[in-house]
């Protein structure tokens, strides 16, 4: 059997919401031991900000949840008692990584600060990740995804481009892109490790990793003095390229359910772009307009409007999945703007294997999840296994790892320092 | 001089594109000695990258001009190898990473393209924004009324490039604790589509498509404008009182406006009351309350504006580095504080190295996993 190369690794996850656990989902997929740890008095939030008021345990039946903390273990341990910090401390020389995505000042506050954690397991390797770092003027502002995004300079750039309105991302951008780079992070940690036998602690502002994502339009304001336009769904270097309509798609599957779809879901989008002379000759003929076809780019920059109602007139009349494929047959470019339904069934996504279907407990008929981005050829791309229920392994790991027995973790129940559901959970 | 992770690192970057030049990009900083091999110029290509994407990304790399047979070459030696090649150009240098990995099971290959190199649609071509299109993102993005919208900066390469660079990271490690490295496909498209947040879990759950929210997903969750620009505003529901008492209105001790499951059937009314409060104050105003109160504020900033923020200026976050025309750029530095980053010094001309890498990549590092 292929081994994975976080096999043998272990990682001590007090992250919580989506950047933080959007990284241990990564390390998990690449084999890491993720002990996903919370307090029986403050879970991770996303476990219920959806309500599930028809489950007797709503906060294990979130598809938001169960979908990127899958892999991992659960281990409950009431951070703010005394008795749960000692316990977590002792958990920590099992651990070779500790991954937190708290407020700056969060772990000092609760007694567990770089020197507390080191003094623990010098060998341990922290990946701190607040959304503006550790240190600096910014090291106490809140903030959540969309903040990040905002603070970092993407969403300045994202726009139409007419009317000087930023728009954010349509997912809380700042988290996923602060959770790869949190994975990166840790395995360097490992990698300098293994060089100097001792561990390491890294400060993750994720309003750097967002601006790292954008090094063109800093070095565009440093070397100009002015910022980027917002290009809409144009592109500078070349034309033409834009979103168009298509023919809408049928949604009466859902009509009378209890989500019936709100109206603008039915419509159906494609980009399509020509990216060189020859894809908008080969596209001006595809939309029967020859007299178009040769065009060169700074003409077809100049009349881009223009070209633009050309190709919504012609793209209005087909499906979506039918005008992707006469572009591309004809030479030129296009994607499909897939919705959060039909995302599911698209044909390349099927044929690679990237939705995988795996039952849990509280939804038994499983739903189609993303497999790990991280392809390695060759090796099994299926789910391993789901995602844990509330403190489904607080006994098994603190007795393995720690000789806990029964009757000390009884003690620790009784003290809510561990616990199989959380305390008065309520919604958000 | 402090030790780095990668140091004695050899990566070999081919492609030319934004998404592999990202992924080496990191790899430079944290000490990996990375060749880029320069696609050659030919009329009627696909448009390579900008300028300023050039200035920002190449800093640090020796680049050459290398043929088939020194491609294959410099792979014999190479630690990671990082290519975006379009399959066309793949094809032409024989570049086989299966063959490769035969030879020295110990070579990583990251391999980064827009659908993944397997599947129907393993030879499309695409731009950022047909690409981005493909996930599922794109239709959650933008105004309801309008079309839906790509997000600015090339995210989906940056995205693949982000992905490429963990990867090969994991893959490296593996290497070097058990032995063996790995091919590892990059699809852009399946980073995007794993990325959906709540969104793309609930369409597979059975929802219908969710439309796309433009800056506004409920009064407590949403970007307005404020007096000198646009901010936002991202309570959770622990964070929605302090958000009320900040804003003052006795209006909003009533229940319909406390209680979460009144709330939905009066938005409207609330987002009044938020967007009142918003234009009343300046972003920097809001970024003081939010601090005092812990209210998550943000507001949207300029990378012009970025360059002279003192928090990032604190934390030494920028690189200057010098253009072949020796023009000096401010760039992104380091992604993150722990580790020694090595700032790129200059951007080197194309070509410019293909000597003395030739000379120099001989044989296997000695520092390196090869």
């Amino acid at each position: 059997m292929t081994r994975l190369p976080l096999d043998g690794m272990r990682v001590a996850d007090l992250s919580m919401m989506w950047a933080g656990p959007f990284a241990t989902k990564l390390l998990a997929e690449m084999g890491a031991d993720v002990l996903k740890i919370e307090s029986p008095s403050a879970w991770d939030n996303i476990r219920t900000l959806i309500p599930f008021p028809a489950d007797s345990e709503p906060w294990n039946a979130s598809y938001y949840f169960n979908t990127y903390n899958r892999q991992k273990r659960s281990v409950t341990l009431d951070l703010a008692q005394d008795a749960g910090r000692d316990v977590f401390l002792r958990l920590l020389a099992h651990c070779d990584v500790l991954v937190e995505n708290y407020r700056a000042d969060v772990l000092d506050n609760l007694g567990i600060g770089y020197d507390v954690l080191r003094a623990a397991n010098p060998q341990l390797v922290i990946v701190s990740m607040a959304g503006f770092g550790k240190t600096g003027e910014d090291r106490s502002l809140v903030g959540f995804g969309p903040v990040i995004e905002m603070m970092s300079g993407l969403t300045s750039l994202t726009g139409y481009g007419d009317d000087g309105i930023p728009y954010k991302c349509g997912v809380s951008y700042g988290d996923p892109v602060g959770g790869q780079m949190a994975a990166a992070a840790v395995v360097l940690g490992l990698m300098q490790r293994r060089r100097t036998g001792t561990g390491t602690v890294i400060d993750l502002a994720q309003r750097e990793t967002g601006a790292a994502m954008a090094g063109e339009a800093f070095v565009a304001a440093s070397r100009h003095g002015t910022d980027q336009p917002q290009w809409g769904n144009r592109d500078p270097r070349l034309a033409p390229q834009g979103c168009y309509r298509c023919a809408d798609q049928d949604l009466t599957r859902w009509e009378g359910t209890a989500t019936p779809p709100v109206p603008g879901t039915e419509e159906q989008w494609v980009v399509v772009a020509a990216r060189t002379d020859a894809e908008w000759r080969a596209l001006a003929r595809l939309v029967g307009r020859d007299d178009l076809a040769g065009l060169d780019l700074a003409t077809r920059q100049q009349r881009h409007d223009e070209l633009d109602e050309v190709l919504a007139a012609w793209a209005r009349q087909r499906t979506a999945a039918d005008v992707v494929a006469e572009v591309r047959a004809a030479g030129a470019t296009a994607g499909r703007v897939h919705d959060t339904v039909s995302v599911h069934d698209d044909p390349q996504l099927a044929a690679r294997g990237h939705w995988s279907t795996f039952p849990h407990p509280h939804m038994p008929d499983g739903w189609r999840q993303p497999v790990a981005a991280w392809h390695r050829v060759g090796e099994d791309r299926g789910l391993r296994a789901r995602a844990p229920l509330f403190g489904e392994h607080t006994r098994t790991v603190l007795t393995e790892l720690l000789g806990c027995t029964a009757d000390e973790l009884d003690e620790l129940a009784a003290a809510s320092v561990i616990g199989d559901a959380p305390i008065n959970p309520g919604v958000g | 001089m402090v030790a780095q992770p990668l140091d004695g690192i050899r990566v070999l970057e081919l492609g030319g594109g934004l998404a592999a030049a990202f992924a080496t990009h990191l790899l430079a900083g944290y000490g990996a000695e990375v060749v880029r091999v320069d696609p050659p110029a030919h009329a009627d290509a696909p448009p390579g990258m900008t300028e300023d994407q050039e200035a920002a990304l190449l800093g640090g790399k020796r680049r050459i001009d290398a043929d088939a047979a020194e491609v294959r070459r410099l792979a014999g030696v190479a630690d990671v190898i990082v290519e975006d090649l379009d399959p066309a150009t793949a094809a032409h240098l024989a570049f086989d990473p299966a063959e490769l990995r035969a030879e020295r099971e110990e070579l990583v290959v990251v391999t980064i393209s827009p659908f993944g190199r397997s599947g129907p649609d393993r030879d499309a071509g695409a731009t950022n924004a047909t690409v981005f299109a493909t996930s599922g993102m794109m239709s959650l993005t933008g105004d309801p009324e309008r079309t839906p919208l790509v997000t600015g900066g090339s995210q989906a390469l940056h995205v693949g490039g982000l992905n490429a660079f963990g990867a090969a990271l994991s893959a490296l490690f593996g290497a070097q604790l058990h032995g063996t490295g790995a091919w590892v496909d990059i699809s852009v498209q399946e980073c995007l589509a794993g990325m959906l947040e709540l969104y793309g879990p609930g369409g597979a759950y059975g929802l219908p498509p969710t439309l796309r929210f433009g800056n506004w997903h409920r009064a407590c969750w949403a970007l307005y404008p404020c007096s000198d620009g646009h901010a936002g505003v991202f309570c959770l529901e622990r964070q929605v009182p302090s958000l009320f008492a900040a804003i003052g209105d006795p209006e909003l001790d009533d229940p319909r406006f406390r209680d979460p499951l009144q709330r939905p059937d009066n938005e409207e009314e609330l987002s009044a009351s938020v967007i009142g409060f918003m234009v009343d104050h300046t972003g920097d105003d809001l970024l003081q309350i939010g601090q005092q109160r812990k209210i998550p504020f943000g507001i949207v900033r300029r990378p012009s504006e970025l360059l002279e923020a003192p928090a990032l200026r604190t934390r030494g976050f920028f690189d200057e580095v010098a253009l072949p025309d020796g023009t000096v750029v401010t760039t992104p530095g380091r992604p993150f504080l722990g580790l020694g980053w090595t700032a790129p010094d200059r951007v080197h001309r194309p070509g410019e190295d293909t000597d003395a890498v030739h000379r120099d990549w001989s044989t296997p590092a000695p520092g390196g996993v090869a």
